[in-house]
Order: C-alpha cells, then structure tokens, then sequence
C-alpha cells in the first residue's frame, strides 16, 4: 500500500461510518440527530418510536446493504481479474440467474420467506457446480471454456426461469417472482444478518490474506503456475468465495445487477490494477455505495423503488463517464 | 542443475500426430541451448514440456536426479524461470509491481513483497537499464522493452534455468541484439539458458550449443560451430541454404 492509497482507504472507511449512521437516521420517518443519540444512548420512553424504527427496520436493512455492497462488488472483481476481462459480473458462471430459480421455485410453491432464501441459495451454488462439472467435460481447464459453460448453463436457467414465470399465476406468484428479481432489502432482518454477515466476514478475511496473491492468479495459468503458485486450487478457491459472498447476498436480497461490475472499475481507476489496494477498496466503496443505493431507493419516492432499478440508474451512469475518463487519459498519453 | 530427458513421446491431446518421438537429451549446467527447426517441428512443445506445462505421453524430463512429474509446482518455479512466446494479455500493471512477481515463490501466501524487494527490483532494473520504465503500465512498453521486462521477471525468480519460447520472434534487429546479449550475460553468470529460435544465426551469436529438431525428434546436439552448417541444415531449411559469404550482397547483423 503506498500512500495514496492508504488515504483513500481511510478516507472511505470513514464515509463508510458516516453514511452508516446516515442511513439509520433518513427515511420516510426523519429522525433528528438529537432524537437518534436519545433512541439509542438513552432509555428515554418518548424516543420509543425512534428507537423501534432504528432498531428494528433500518439497522438489519443497512447491515444487510453494506454486506450485500461488499459481497457483490468483491466478487466482481475477483472474477474480473481470475477470468482476465474486465467486463464479467458476479453472474458470470450463473449463480443469480441459478438463485432466481430457486426463489421462483420456492414462490410457485407458496414457501416461506425463509426457504425462498435457502432455494436460491441451494440452486446458486448448484448452478455454479453445474457449469464447472459441463467445463471440465471439456478436460481443458482454460477459463474461456468456463466462461462459455457460464454462458450456457446461466441460458439454460434464464429458460427455466422464463418457463416457471409462464405458469406463474400473474396476479400473484408472478408479481412476487418479479419483485423478487428487481432486488430489495425491505424485509430484512436481524436473523438474516446473523447468516449472511459470518459468510462475508470469513470470505473477506481469506481475500485480505491473499489480496496481494491474487495479482499472481490474475496472470492466467501458465504464468501463474511457472512462478509458482498452485494455479487451480487457487482459481477454485476464488471462485467458490465469490459464489459463496454472492448467493449469500442474492438469496435474501434479490438480485441486484450493475455493482458488480462498476465498483471494480471505480477502484482500478483509482489506484491501478493491483488486488493488494482494489480488494481492500472494494470493500469499503461497494459498502458505501449499496447503501445509498438503499438509501436512495426509499427516500426518492413514497413507495420504495427497487433496488435493481437504482443501481442500473446509477451504474449505467458511472460507467460511461469512467469509461470516458479513461478514454481521456489514453488520450493525453 | 543437469536436465535430463529421456525417451519423450509427445501428442496433443484430441489430436493424433505425434508431436515428439523419442527424444533423448542431456543438457548441462551453465550452458546456452538454442532450439531450432522449422514450424511445427516441436520448438514450442518442447520447451513447454520442459517448463512442465504440458504432459508428456511417456518418457521422462529429470532435474539433477528428480522427475519433473514429482516435483511440485513451488519447487518447479524454484527450478526454472519461463517466459512465453506470447507475453500476457495483461496490460495494466505496472512494471514495478509486476518485476515482483518473480519473488511469489519466496513470499508466504499471505506476504506481499517487502521493502527489501523492491530495492532488489529497482537494482536489477538499474542494472539492465530498464529504470526509466519502473512507474509505467506494461501495456505503455513496445515489444523489445516488454521482453526485457520478461527476462528481469525471471532473473528476480532466482532459478538456475531460464526456458525461453522464441524470445526473439516479435523484435526488430536491435531488440533481438539486445536481448541475445543480456542471455549471454545470463549464461556467464552460470545459469543454464534454454531458448527457441527461428534464426541460425542466433546460435552463432550466443556461442551455444544448438538442439536442432526434425519432425518431432532431435537430429543433431551439438555446438553451435557444428551444427551450423549448410550440409547439415539444408537437410531442414532446403537446397537453397548458402553461407553468406555466397551471396552476391552484404548481409548485416551484430557485432559480438
């Protein structure tokens, strides 16, 4: 880490708290500052209301953005740069598309939140398994035959998907499959945090360990493995931690597109293309990031707007300008 | 460190030409050994084999007394540095941060290089004149450059063999003359250099020692001086190879 870096770190992490703490005090309820610190540091009745609506509604939603921003955008990344192209998502060997099967399932069949949760869960990792089973049939090992099986295994889903929602009831089933789809963290929970945050901390410590050892993995397999790193346990090993930060998230948020992919790309801009400082980044900036997002998606309007619809806004955006900008500096070069 | 290799038999998988038919070598330590033949005559294949990428279909490559097929992949890197014939698509790297790769097989996994390193990364970038690039991104460096890049990768790697897949092929007249000159370098410190190449005279340049392939087996494994010649090497490059002492124009190349 050198300096820049170490003060973009910082400086992030701080807006990291600020936002936090911003988040829990915004919404259709506004809440004071002095009426936040009384909810929270006092046991004053008249701040009951207050203290419900921090406690109860906005702090498992915000711990659940912030998880949902980190697991998404590092697992973005690390796709990114295992797979060598910049312009792979965290769907790229299936695993939302895999998710959203296994929560349309589970609507269809009337189950409860909690196992539409545990089906997407189940049919994600299941569908990540799927594509790497189809590309080893191929005996190849190159990444471009996982890419592909990606491809084919997530259009396989996209079909099933497509098939279930065709059966689905349009008044009700339907509607849900679809709301489902668009991503939301309306109903989260404190329960749900106590999954997901483990998952995510346990993925986050292995990636900060190895965050400089991932440039190496990075180089592709023949580089890699002539310097001297066991090139398929660790390719396996990235993609397992990125399946896992994201069918955690996707299984109790929905699916939620674009800060996979812009978040990375924010971060390379800033400080290079060097996992050592853009896993690190990663994390905080998705955290910002997914949280005004969530932010955003209940303040802008009286009813909440989902969160897919707010990230494409947004990272569509960024994107182009980060495009642009990078566009102007090959120029001046 | 001695290479051995014994009895190669080579196909590519999915295929059924039989790429390398028994080959036998002994490649000693401290040498230069330039692989030459025409394409597809198995350059390539066999110095990838020997970086240990590819699988032979039997016969054996040993390391001093060890098989390749039972060594592991960190003391394999320990063994041999090797630089491929097309350089990474990577291009957003920069070259600092890149030259320290070499010390992966030396760092723990969870280090990152330290201090210490990268003093050794900007000594030997000092030393084979390559400072100025330091803060630049791979992708800014021209084709010469990048080779040269390469190389000091594989000298940072610390190994007593450097396998090289035509580290000539995409360079222009002073690139290949400068590049040939630091393998030279190379070879005096004692390191045994194994290359591929298009161009006979490459040997004669490096003073080395030439595996001079036909079809898949070696037809000749000798000094450069004794290989190098028209009777033999017409029997590969055709009947109209000449010296170009023949020739009814000037030729240029490199002073030694």
């Amino acid at each position: 880490m050198n300096k820049k870096s170490t003060i973009i770190l910082i400086t992030s992490i701080l807006v990291f708290l600020v936002i936090f703490v911003v988040a829990l005090m915004v919404g259709r309820y506004q809440i004071s500052i002095d009426n936040f610190f009384g909810a929270l540091f006092t046991s004053d009745e008249t701040y009951r209301i207050e203290r419900s609506i921090i406690i109860d509604l906005r702090l498992p939603r915000t711990i659940m953005a912030g998880l949902a921003g980190i697991g998404l955008s590092l697992s973005g990344l690390l796709y990114q740069e295992t797979f060598q192209n910049k312009i792979v998502s965290p769907d790229l060997l299936g695993v939302s598309t895999g998710a959203s099967v296994g929560a349309a399932i589970a609507i269809v069949l009337g189950l409860s939140s909690a196992l539409i949760s545990i089906f997407a869960f189940l049919m994600g990792v299941g569908t990540v398994i799927l594509t790497v089973l189809i590309a080893k049939i191929f005996k190849n090992g190159s990444s471009t035959i996982l890419l592909l099986a990606g491809i084919i295994v997530g259009g396989f889903m996209a079909s099933v998907l497509s098939m279930i929602k065709y059966f689905a009831d349009p008044e009700t089933t339907l509607a849900s499959i679809t709301y489902w789809m668009m991503g939301s963290f309306e109903n989260s929970t404190m329960k749900q945090v106590c999954i997901v945050f483990p998952i995510i901390l346990i993925s986050v410590v292995i990636l900060l360990t190895l965050s400089w050892r991932v440039n190496i993995v990075a180089l592709g397999k023949e580089e890699a493995q002539t310097k001297g790193i066991n090139y398929k346990f660790y390719r396996y090993l990235i993609i397992c931690i990125a399946t896992l930060l994201t069918t955690s998230v996707v299984a109790f948020s929905g699916t939620i597109s674009w800060i996979g992919l812009v978040i990375p790309h924010i971060v390379r801009l800033m400080v290079g293309r060097n996992t050592r400082k853009t896993i690190p980044l990663s994390i905080t900036f998705g955290g910002v990031f997914m949280i005004l997002v969530d932010i955003l998606s209940r303040t802008m309007t009286d009813s909440e707007i989902p969160l897919s619809a707010v990230t494409g806004l947004f990272g569509t955006v960024i994107f182009i300008c980060i495009l642009l900008y990078r566009r102007r500096m090959f120029d001046e070069n | 460190m001695k290479i051995k290799i014994n009895k190669l038999f080579f196909t590519y998988a999915g295929t059924t030409k039989v790429v390398l038919k028994n080959m036998n070598a002994e490649i000693n330590e401290g040498t230069v050994n330039v692989v030459l033949g025409l394409n597809g005559s198995g350059k390539t294949t066999l110095i990838r084999l020997l970086a240990g990428l590819y699988k032979p279909d039997s016969g054996s490559i040993i390391y001093d007394d060890k098989s390749l097929n039972k060594i592991s992949i960190k003391e394999r890197s320990k063994i041999f540095a090797y630089v491929s014939q097309h350089s990474n698509a990577i291009n957003d790297i920069l070259v600092k941060d890149y030259l320290t790769y070499g010390f992966v097989n030396a760092l723990k996994f969870y280090k990152s290089p330290s201090k210490e390193q990268f003093d050794r990364v900007e000594k030997i970038a000092k030393k084979m004149q390559i400072a100025k690039l330091l803060n630049k991104n791979l992708g800014d460096l021209s084709g010469g450059e990048r080779q040269i890049v390469s190389i000091a990768v594989c000298l940072l790697q610390d190994t007593p063999i450097i396998l090289l897949d035509e580290p000539t092929s995409a360079l222009d007249l002073k690139n290949q003359n400068l590049v040939l000159s630091l393998l030279n370098e190379i070879a005096k410190e004692g390191k045994t250099v194994i290359l591929s190449s298009h161009n006979p005279n490459h040997a004669l340049f490096l003073d080395s020692n030439v595996i001079l392939l036909n079809k898949g087996k070696i037809e000749m494994f000798d000094k450069a001086e004794k290989v190098i010649k028209v009777d033999v090497l017409e029997e590969i490059y055709g009947k109209k190879l000449c010296l170009s002492s023949e020739l009814n124009y000037q030729e240029v190349s490199f002073k030694k």
